[in-house]
């Protein structure tokens, strides 16, 4: 086994870890702030690949800006699902869990009725591989890594210096005391929905050309998600940074060696290692 | 959480009016499919009874279902390889699920809450991932097991048809259902309500919290391991999809539908929503669309679940009838 | 309390009575009911959907025409179809209703391996012919005289596909085949490494990877470090196949490709791209479009787009098949009942969209209830299909 093949393996893994990251992000931030775990969010992030199909691959418009209306429809979709049915169901974990299910089916379903239930490709915009010393990245994959890393530094910039974002994060820290020094928690909620789904739209829309985009998409990249943000901690944003490399480090490499289903099981693994030597996470606190 | 008090007079009658039900079915209908439909409510009211049991404790256990499945192997490989009867591998299989559950449920009950719930999730992972990739010889990889015979005899009975496995699983879930209604109405379902509420006051009343939950945990996976054994010999086929995510997430939906703040939650949940996911396989592909409609709107509307709703309907009525008899000026006349 | 409970009993009695009363549709004289089973929703839903479709499509023709002409009697087809949802237990429950509720006494249609061996066990006992497209071994047998492949699979394909790769293409030596980790994977590696052993290849991965998974860099990575001359991406569905083709090529992957249980040629060419799909072999496909088909398929494929906005596949083209051979076999037994439609079918051949088609392969599984038509190799050029050569089941070949 050369040196060669274990740094391709890592980077393999690493390859694609931020976009999940997105993912994560966006369902920790939904966390933190309604204090539930959307099931569904899987589905957002499907959401977001099918207007890149239809936007890009059918319509033609240009691959940012393409991007930049998955983030806006999803996140809009996100604003509006927490409106009619999560706004009250702030720290319900239980019954959340039940609707978050029941739109996942809703959504699923909806989209193989409406889209069909073929997968449906997407031109990528990039061709070509970067070859570096016998170690091969697709164009594509650094572009969707580099994208990811962009969205995942505006969201840290938004939630730091913004002041949404200073509302959403005093309300995750404490919603009773946000709330004493008025801001409006249902606005906030909204908002912090929205923009949770609106970071796995992105996330889909990312992926959609390199991925191909089908119905059932949503389901692998939500558990990844949730095994990043265990690890990493849930509510910390480096946190699922860290979660998201380690998660692909170890998938990347462990492909070397085993076999598929024994890499999954690592994943759980994992978790439940985190979980017993430090529940909040390698960086958690919230 | 609901108060008691008007229920602690009449878990028997409820215990009746179910076996009662249970009962009476085979005199509506002989038919196959009916029957067949009954026999999984019946299946799946011992899994979200036993479910419900340590969510009365504060435990969101997504690996209950892997318990079924354990049950279900152990008796497989016993009944096919090396010959024991089910009426002796129905014991030992749900024997062998409570004694993996001692080890699986004290890691587990480490942690709480939603860490709890993820801790248990991942474990049902590997669970299923182990028993679909690993030892094929021993438990059929992916392709699982086939041919796996009915029960034998039992002092000259014979459980061949559809009928007598109703039966059978009549027996066994009654039994179960007796068994569990009457612990939540003792003192172990006092206390279990009290630690799901507060459990660091209760652990300083002198109670050891986590024996308790581990408790509760061993017992749902003993009861768990049985339904998997009949499970197993009623199906003839076992497959790693039969224990996965999918059906227990179901187990969880008919158990908060039903309503977790009360032990007949589970009853009426388990019976509503088989029943109404059957009438919905008429719906054809539209299925699932509507079964995430129904999950939606019924957790709208009965946050509660739906054994809440009656106490709910009789608050509503009791408010608009006290509007209704206000004295002058306001409101209407009477 | 007693309410509660009351409402839980009454509701449960109260709706099993007043479904019993409902009037089971096939009782009617002159309506044939035929069931279909699959997951219709989920990763897998394009299978299930497939074969929905495809029955559909064979169905309303016949109902155009007039109906089904059974010995002296007409028949309006109606199809009921049920999702399963690629669970084993699920599968029983709905194969129960199709049997017990619905009255039928034709499955025609389900996948998923393990969905198979469940639905077996109420179809077996109760004589309903049920026909599927599962590739396990196990499902077909003599202890299941009423079960049929309605396709062509890993057994019937891997060694003349093979066989056909050594003598046209015998610079190819060492291959690498990979499938989900499911039933019909498991199988189609089994079968397909074997047919290689047999042929004198030799087999440099024998890999399986978890069915939904998009991301095949890792396992290509390991894969690809063997040096195979050609990649078979055996069972994998058409966009999980293409993926790999795809990122393969990124990898920087030239060798030759296979696709030896290949279903929707044009998801592939789609996902991966022209040039990734350039050259994939395969045995199963079937090209609607192609101009080597005879007009009845060409025509099969324009409708069925015309009408779901999708290219049909060769699942759904294979339920059309089976469609069209029961009942043209009802015809030939002049009976509904399964019994005579059974001899039937194990009579003679049958002129099918696939060409000539026969039940044979009762060496492989001990009993003749396999479809058998002509298998054909086509290439992948420049994005088109096309056929480049026919191999004729032995059955086929007197």
């Amino acid at each position: 086994m050369s040196i060669e093949l274990l740094v391709q393996a890592l980077l393999n893994g690493f390859g694609l870890a931020m976009v999940y990251v997105l993912v994560a992000l966006g369902l920790t931030l939904i966390f933190s702030i309604l204090e539930i775990i959307n099931f569904a969010h899987g589905e957002f992030y499907m959401l977001g690949g099918y207007v890149t199909y239809y936007a890009y691959a059918l319509f033609g418009l240009n691959y940012f800006a393409t991007l930049a209306l998955a983030i806006l429809t999803v996140g809009i979709a996100g604003v509006v699902a927490e409106r009619l049915i999560f706004h009250d169901l702030r720290g319900k974990a239980l019954n959340a869990f039940i609707v978050s299910l029941g739109l996942l089916w809703v959504m699923q379903a909806g989209a193989q009725l409406a889209f069909g239930v073929l997968d449906k490709p997407v031109p990528s915009a990039f061709s070509g591989v970067v070859r570096l010393v016998g170690l091969v990245i697709s164009v594509e994959r650094l572009v969707v890594s580099l994208s990811a890393i962009v969205l995942i530094v505006a969201l840290y910039l938004f939630l730091r210096l913004s002041r949404p974002g200073r509302a959403m994060r005093a309300v995750a820290q404490d919603p009773d005391a946000a709330a004493l020094q008025g801001v409006n928690i249902d606005a906030v909620s909204a908002l912090g929905f929205g923009v949770g789904c609106a970071l796995a739209g992105g996330a889909g829309g990312l992926l959609a050309p390199v991925f191909a985009v089908s119905p059932a998409m949503g389901a692998l990249p939500v558990v990844k998600a949730f095994i990043i943000i265990i690890v990493g901690g849930m509510g910390s944003l480096p946190g699922a940074v860290l979660g998201g490399l380690l998660l692909g480090g170890v998938e990347g490499l462990g492909a070397l060696f085993m076999g598929s289903a024994a890499v999954s099981i690592l994943g759980f693994a994992m978790v439940i290692v985190v979980l017993l030597v430090r529940p909040r996470g390698l960086v958690g606190g919230a | 959480m609901e108060p008691r008090q008007w229920e602690a007079a009449t878990p028997a009658v409820g215990i009746a009016l179910i076996t009662l039900a249970v009962g009476a079915l085979p005199l509506v209908t002989r038919d196959s499919y009916y029957l067949d439909v009954a026999t999984t409510i019946l299946m799946n009211l011992t899994l979200t009874m036993s479910f419900r049991l340590q969510v009365s404790t504060g435990q969101i256990n997504m690996a209950h279902i892997s318990f079924m499945g354990i049950g279900a192997y152990t008796s497989a490989l016993l009944v096919t390889r090396v010959g024991l009867s089910f009426w002796a591998t129905l014991w030992i299989g749900a024997l062998v699920a409570a004694l993996l559950a001692v080890p699986i449920g004290s890691v587990a009950l480490r942690v709480s809450g939603p860490y709890y719930f993820l801790i248990t999730f991942a474990f049902s992972e590997v669970v299923r991932l182990f028993f679909n990739n690993f030892f094929e010889g021993l438990f059929g990889g992916p392709s699982g097991l086939v041919g796996i015979p009915k029960p034998g005899r039992l002092f000259g009975l014979i459980f061949d048809g559809k009928l007598a496995l109703y039966w059978l699983m009549a027996v066994i879930g009654v039994v179960v259902v007796v068994a569990l209604v009457r612990l939540d109405y003792s003192r172990f379902g006092l206390t279990a309500d009290a630690i799901r509420q507060a459990d660091l006051v209760v652990e300083t009343l002198g109670v050891n919290v986590f024996r308790f939950k581990l408790t509760t945990f061993v017992l749902g996976s003993f009861v768990a391991g049985l339904a998997g054994v009949f499970f197993v010999h009623y199906r003839q086929v076992l497959h790693s999809s039969d224990f996965g995510l999918e059906p227990m997430v179901l187990l969880v939906v008919f158990t908060v539908i039903g309503g977790t703040g009360s032990v007949w939650g589970p009853v009426v949940g388990t019976i509503l929503m088989t029943i109404a996911s059957e009438l919905l396989r008429e719906l054809h592909h539209y299925e699932i669309l509507v079964f995430g409609a129904v999950l939606i709107l019924t957790m709208l509307f009965a946050p509660e679940g739906l054994v809440a709703l009656p106490a709910a309907a009789r608050r509503v009525l009791r408010k608009l009838r006290a509007r209704a008899t206000e004295p002058a000026g306001v409101g209407l006349a009477p | 309390m007693r309410i509660r409970a009351s409402i839980a009993t009454i509701a449960m009695v109260a709706l099993v009575a007043a479904a019993g009363t409902r009037t089971p549709s096939a009782a009617e004289d002159k309506t044939l009911t035929i069931g279909v089973l699959g997951p219709l929703s989920g990763g897998a839903a394009s299978y299930g959907v497939e074969l929905v479709r495809g029955a559909e499509m064979k169905a309303d023709e016949i109902n155009k025409a007039g109906g089904l002409k059974v010995g002296g009697d007409v028949y309006k087809i109606k199809l009921v179809s049920y999702d399963h949802k690629a669970l084993a237990a699920d599968a029983a429950t709905a194969a129960n209703k199709l049997v017990f509720q619905d009255k039928v006494k034709y499955i025609i249609g389900n996948a998923v391996g393990a969905t198979c061996n469940a639905v077996q066990t109420v179809t077996e006992p109760e004589k309903v012919l049920f026909s599927f497209v599962c590739w396990g071994t196990s499902n077909l047998g003599p202890d299941k005289p009423y079960s049929f492949r309605a396709m062509l699979s890993q057994w019937e394909v891997a060694e003349p596909f093979y066989r056909w790769v050594k003598e046209k293409h015998p610079h190819v030596k060492r291959v690498a085949v990979i499938s989900p980790n499911d039933t019909s994977g498991k199988d189609t590696n089994t079968a397909v490494v074997k047919a290689l052993k047999g042929l004198g290849f030799e087999v440099v991965a024998d890999e399986y990877y978890e069915r939904g998974t998009k991301d095949f860099y890792p396992i290509l990575t390991k894969l690809l470090a063997s040096k195979p001359d050609m990649l078979d991406v055996a069972a994998a569905p058409a966009g999980e196949g293409g993926l790999i083709l795809k990122q393969a090529r990124e990898l920087g992957f030239k060798g030759a490709k296979g696709w030896t249980a290949g279903t929707n040629p044009f998801t592939i060419i789609g996902v991966a791209g022209k040039e990734a799909a350039e050259g994939v072999w395969s045995p199963t496909n079937i090209n609607v479009k192609s101009d080597f088909v005879s007009a009845t398929v060409r025509r099969f494929g324009e409708e069925y787009e015309k009408r779901y906005k999708e290219v049909p596949g060769v699942i759904a083209v294979a339920n059309y098949a089976a469609f069209d051979v029961i009942t043209k076999a009802m015809q030939d037994a002049r009976s509904l009942e399964t019994d005579k439609v059974l001899t039937a079918l194990t009579q003679k051949p049958f002129d099918t969209v696939w060409g000539k088609l026969v039940l044979g392969g009762k060496d492989t599984y001990g009993i003749d209830r396999q479809f058998l038509y002509p298998m054909v190799i086509s290439e992948i050029r420049d994005g088109k299909v096309v056929d480049i050569a026919q191999v004729l089941p032995s059955a086929l070949k007197k």
